[in-house]
């Protein structure tokens, strides 16, 4: 697993502490019940802090799984 | 503290002994302040939990009504320029043109006023950190941004004014201003206002003011080049100095701070390598801006400074972890360091004047206390008598004791704005039950118990008074008391009052048996030397049984006159 990968799934488990690692690619707002409006802003602010990302209108709309907010950081910070 | 720490923190933690409710009532979605509340308060206490309640968003009013009606033990109320009129936010658009301005102001003053009331009513229930306006003034007012607008200022004046008067409100504790930070997308999409840096200041600033750190209780300075400039066994008395004129003035504020924290009770001592006399010499200036009389003891001798410091520490009667020792050699704070790891060692540097003002601002957190009560201008001449009666009697005969002619007075009123009783029980740690500190909702709710009952002792003898020096908290079951806390100041040892206090149990209206809530703690050996001499087993945490005809059998003639104050 990737250093963004690795801290991406960290700031979910922090988030969903009920969601297995396993399971984390697979986890989406609609697979995730816990996945409510609050903690979709909590998980969001947690990874603007962990990669020091400045978020926009856009992607509080759209970082809806986890594979789009991992696509979403590299676009914002390369590939490691 | 960052989010992600904040949410690792409160995820990992296995161990929860105790779960404490707190409400934080605010007017935004309270979103990550929560989170790092939680976080704030899982690193202050890490064998607690902090449930956090909240109320409905926009309904900061409503709010304060719910919690005052809450089982919370304590509160936080943050108000923003948004709760007092919608107007002053982001997330309205009423606008704050110069035609509504005026009106604007008026539902200020309204809700100003709403909010005290409001107030006032839930700290009679539990304490409340209060925190006003973080956020930067709305963007009210027709000036460029560089002048203050008149209802800019209005404004402001409004604010001081609630603060004011909330700020002497029992059980209110109003929060210093943090630089504002306001986070302008989170409020738009997701109504909380703060970016996370300001969020994790606030929630840190509630946690110090709802549990605020026990104040530590004396300090023992270094004499030369730290509490004057000089050696003065080298340059001789008359040219020492501490004034702006012979630039020695950082020197001058130390001793004004010595003299700030003396008034305030802290207990002030030297520790100083130097010929006795001639210190005793240097002490007698009579421009020194805090008197010499401030210091017991003074030690100056030529050993070495930890041995100086226990002798301190032996005559104070407390432990090293109240203690601040301050230097200006490196190499002496580690010798004391190193005999006295708890002790808080500081290093005084006189070519530095900024690290002088972050000593200075240091002593003040280090001391500083929500209120200043009586004791705390006895406490001084307490000690110095309590050390009179400890080398008069270390055995305590009945007849020394007796000698004293000592005058308790007991004060079972269940007075919420008597501090000093709560103060005693947390800060209290020789003679201590079981070591348990308690918040002050906890007390609360203990004072409110129809059941419970609660003993303040205060004594004088020919040495003068000590003021409240005991408490004793439990309640009443049947025909026995369940003691939860009893502490006594080690200021009031070898006087036989513990005697006094279980007595005057006895004396209630047929009591025949005390329990106590005994806990053994690293600190508590005076009080575990009192109850095994009932022969009661204080290896174990346990609740222990003194029966009326136990406690008759030991104690016969009592020494002290006994006055009451109300009886329960």
């Amino acid at each position: 697993m990737s250093d963004i990968n690795s801290r991406i799934s960290q700031c979910f488990l922090n988030v969903f502490p009920d969601v297995a690692a396993a399971d984390l690619p697979r986890a989406s707002q609609a697979s995730v019940p816990q996945w409510d409006s609050v903690a979709h802003v909590t998980l969001l602010s947690a990874i603007s802090e962990e990669f020091q990302i400045e978020l926009d209108d856009e992607s509080f709309e759209s970082l809806t799984s986890y594979l789009l907010v991992v696509e979403f950081v590299e676009s914002r910070i390369g590939k490691t | 503290m960052t989010l992600g720490q904040a949410l690792g923190l409160v995820r990992e933690r296995k161990e929860i002994n105790r779960r404490r409710k707190i409400f934080l009532i605010c007017g935004f979605q309270p979103l990550h302040l929560a989170t790092l509340l939680q976080g704030h308060f899982a690193l202050r206490f890490p064998d607690e939990g902090a449930d956090i309640q909240t109320g409905l968003y926009g309904d900061l009013e409503g709010t304060l009504a719910i919690a005052a009606d809450s089982e919370a033990e304590a509160a936080a109320l943050v108000i923003e320029w948004s709760d007092l009129d919608p107007r002053l936010g982001l997330r309205s658009t009423g606008g704050w043109a110069l035609s509504v301005q005026a009106d604007i102001l008026q539902s200020c003053r309204d809700r100003f006023a709403r909010f005290l009331e409001g107030l006032e009513l839930l700290a009679a229930k539990m304490p409340v950190a209060l925190v006003l306006a973080t956020l930067p003034m709305p963007l009210l007012g027709h000036t460029a941004g560089w002048q203050s607008s008149v209802n800019e200022l209005e404004l402001q004046k409004q604010a001081a004014t609630f603060l004011a008067d909330a700020a002497p409100i029992r059980g209110v504790s109003v929060a210093k201003s943090e630089p504002s930070r306001i986070d302008a997308l989170m409020e738009l999409k997701a109504g909380f206002p703060y970016t996370i840096g300001h969020a994790s200041a606030v929630a840190s600033l509630v946690v110090k003011l709802l549990f605020p750190p026990s104040p530590m209780k004396g300090l023992i300075t270094d004499l030369d080049d730290t509490f004057w400039s000089g050696i003065v066994g080298e340059v001789g008395v008359r040219e020492l100095s501490w004034s702006l004129a012979e630039h020695t003035q950082v020197h001058g504020l130390y001793q004004q701070m010595l003299r700030h924290l003396s008034e305030m009770g802290v207990l002030l001592a030297i520790a100083s390598k130097n010929e006795p006399a001639v210190v005793e010499e240097a002490l007698q200036r009579d421009d020194l801006l805090v008197p010499a009389k401030s210091f017991f003891p003074v030690c100056a001798n030529w050993g070495s400074k930890s041995h100086s410091v226990a002798e301190i520490l032996r005559a104070w009667n407390i432990g090293p972890d109240s203690v601040v020792f301050v230097d200006d050699s490196a190499m002496e704070l580690d010798e004391v360091r190193t005999a006295f790891p708890a002790m808080k060692c500081l290093l005084f540097s006189p070519k530095q004047p900024a690290k002088t003002l972050e000593l200075l601002e240091q002593l003040r957190d280090l001391f500083g206390k929500p209120t200043i009560q009586r004791e705390d201008g006895l406490r001084q001449a307490s000690i110095r008598a309590s050390a009179a009666v400890r080398e008069a009697g270390e055995s305590a005969s009945d007849e020394f004791v007796r000698g004293l002619q000592g005058r308790l007075a007991f004060d079972c009123r269940k007075d919420p704005s008597n501090k000093r009783l709560l103060e005693l029980i947390n800060k209290t740690n020789q003679f201590n039950l079981n070591g348990v500190r308690l918040s002050e909702g906890e007390w609360l709710k203990h004072l409110e118990d129809e059941n419970g009952l609660v003993v303040g002792v205060s004594y004088e003898d020919k040495f003068g008074p000590l003021g409240t020096i005991g408490v004793l908290a439990g309640r009443r079951v049947n025909d026995q008391i369940e003691v939860t806390s009893w502490v006594l100041s080690c200021r009031a040892f070898s006087r036989k009052i513990e005697h006094h206090m279980l007595d005057r149990l006895f004396k209630k209206r047929c009591v025949t048996a005390v329990r106590l809530a005994y806990g053994r703690t690293d600190r508590n050996q005076p009080l575990q030397k009192y109850l095994a001499s009932y022969g009661l087993d204080v290896d174990r945490d346990i609740e222990m049984l003194l029966s009326r005809e136990q406690f008759q059998r030991h104690v016969e003639d009592l020494p002290h006159e006994v006055r009451l104050q109300d009886d329960v």
